[in-house]
């Protein structure tokens, strides 16, 4: 089955939904679809969300490109920082980040340094990480996994790069971590969120056309589920034809674009 | 006599300037960010140094040229936050961690602004306190637990970084080192130049001294911090230097082929040393590796990307 959006169009309508008016909140570098989610819901229901965190505050991009922390990207803006300003907004703190990973576990921990072998001989070495103190520092984050595979949503990773709910809420308080952690995980197929009592990944709902056993069958691990599963909302008319019309006029979320 | 001295230097002369300022096993810090204002033509004259076993710093974003440094071989190890061409990975820097070759230690950004911070300062550490329950902070080399004198909460300590050797570029500069970054963004090069021990930044254009006088508040790197200036238009190439010309994602990508190929297969290595000997070791000057690059026709359509934006 073919949908009339794509899975990436799909990722950013999703979270928009999630980004109230008044917060600020940041995307990151190779953060296509959460600077779309960012600029969707401003467009949409928030007009005073504050972009800021990432060195760009406030950018007005005219579309997207697929590195999203540069002049080309962002450049117009209402004001630029440097990277001294990463420690001010770790005092001040963010609403809201995002991450993304090479592995994803069932405690929403992500790995962006090695898979297989050790530390220093990775079987596969990631790109790591420029960032990694919004995990502590933001109020909440989301998980945007453009890949769905039991490669990715693995027990537990084999590297913590970023601390989701670590082994449930007890060793996040032990880690001093204060805020929410990570509230979805978004992915082509579905939406997880993560039980308060356990810590640990559930799903949601599942996108228009897939099946709770096709969610199992990606993932690397038993998910857990409710009795009944409701399907994630489609993109209504309005948030599609804003997010191609205002936010993404290059297309650069539709298919056939690799992210 | 009783005339001050010019920091601009000739690009002939970078060779010297780098050899005479780093010794093999020594620290280069590389400024810009990802694919933006990184100092590629400077990175291209050490790599025609040939001084290796370097320890390789850099802003949090790093891409293209370290991957390029590793390529050549120069590099022992990294001490690099994230190494990514964003939309793909830097393929050099994955299959010599893999094999052996480098170490990439786990460093994230405010490792590298708190240690450049201290640096800066002259302060034996720079207090962090946002990487709870990240395995980063059990394996990084330049940190370490304290407790804070005050309110005792647990923190971790970065030790200064200082680099023997600082490589920026920026968009214009006076003869005596006074740096002017045009782009919106200015990453963490100012703190770098102020951390390093060696400064040398390359500029699109030299500018004439009363150009920086008239607006001092734009001076973004001062004189005082760098110890020489060279000329290289399309410096930064294939990275962007905004706004006078935008990121060439197909060159970057030409590269990332290559890599790729060589890392699922290493009898393809020969093609990646050609590509070294043919943008890296055989072009004469930086109008030389431009013609190699596409040329005038090239960088014009950069500008113009870079114009429209």
């Amino acid at each position: 089955m073919t949908a009339p959006y794509s899975a990436s169009e799909f990722t950013a309508i999703l979270l928009a939904r999630d980004l109230h008016d008044g917060e600020r909140g940041a995307a990151g570098a190779s953060a296509t679809i959460p600077m779309a989610a960012i600029l969707l819901a401003r467009a949409l229901h928030a007009p005073n969300i504050q972009i800021a965190g990432e060195m760009f505050v406030n950018p007005q991009p005219r579309r997207l490109w697929h590195s999203m922390l540069d002049d080309r990207a962002l450049g117009r803006c209402e004001a630029a920082e440097t990277f001294t300003e990463l420690f001010e907004h770790s005092h001040r703190g963010l609403d809201f980040f995002f991450h993304s990973g090479l592995q994803i576990d069932r405690y929403g921990n992500i790995n962006l340094h090695f898979v297989g072998g050790t530390y220093d001989r990775p079987k596969m070495r990631g790109p790591g990480a420029a960032n990694i103190s919004y995990a502590a520092r933001s109020k909440r984050f989301y998980i945007c996994a453009t890949q769905h595979t039991p490669r990715v949503f693995v027990p537990a990773v084999d590297f913590i790069t970023i601390a989701g709910n670590l082994h449930g809420p007890d060793s996040r308080r032990q880690a001093g971590l204060v805020h929410e952690g990570p509230r979805y995980c978004i992915t082509p197929l579905c939406v997880f969120d993560f039980a308060a009592e356990t810590g640990l990944m559930r799903l949601k709902s599942v996108h228009p056309g897939v099946t709770p056993d096709q969610v199992d069958a990606a993932s690397g691990f038993e998910v857990e589920r409710p009795a009944l599963v409701p399907t994630t909302s489609p993109p209504t008319e309005i948030e599609l034809a804003t997010l191609r019309r205002v936010v993404d006029p290059a297309g650069d979320l539709r298919e056939g674009h690799s992210l | 006599m009783n005339q001050r001295a010019t920091k601009l230097i000739t690009q002939d002369a970078v060779g010297a300037f780098l050899r005479k300022t780093l010794q093999p096993g020594g620290s280069v810090c590389l400024g810009g960010l990802f694919k933006q204002n990184r100092p590629v033509a400077l990175v291209r004259e050490l790599i025609r140094t040939g001084i290796g076993e370097l320890l390789l710093f850099s802003s949090p974003g790093s891409g293209y040229d370290v991957d390029l440094m590793i390529a050549a071989g120069l590099v022992a190890e990294t001490f690099l936050p994230a190494v990514t061409l964003e939309t793909r990975m830097c393929s050099n820097f994955r299959d010599a961690v893999e094999n052996g070759r480098i170490r990439a230690h786990a460093v994230d950004a405010l490792t590298i602004v708190g240690g450049l911070t201290a640096a800066a300062s002259g302060l034996p550490f720079y207090p962090v306190a946002a990487w709870h329950g990240s395995d980063v902070t059990k394996i990084n080399p330049l940190i370490t637990p304290m407790v804070a004198p005050f309110g005792g909460e647990t923190l971790h300590a970065v030790k200064p970084i200082r680099p023997d050797l600082v490589l920026l570029h920026a968009q214009e500069g006076d003869e005596y080192g006074n740096i002017r970054h045009l782009t919106t963004m200015t990453y963490s090069d100012a703190l770098m130049a102020r951390a390093g021990t060696k400064v040398i930044v390359s500029v699109d254009r030299i500018v004439p001294t009363d150009a920086i006088t008239r607006a001092p508040r734009a001076t973004t790197v001062p004189c005082i911090y760098v110890d020489a200036v060279v000329e290289l238009p399309f410096g930064a190439h294939p990275t962007g230097s905004f706004p006078h010309y935008s990121i060439d994602e197909a060159f970057i990508d030409g590269f990332a082929d290559i890599s790729d190929d060589v890392r699922r297969d290493p009898a393809a290595r020969p093609r990646l040393d050609d590509y070294l000997a043919r943008h890296v070791h055989q072009p004469r000057d930086i109008f030389d590796y431009v013609d190699g690059a596409g040329g005038y026709r090239r960088m014009a359509e950069l500008e113009r990307e870079a114009r429209f934006l």
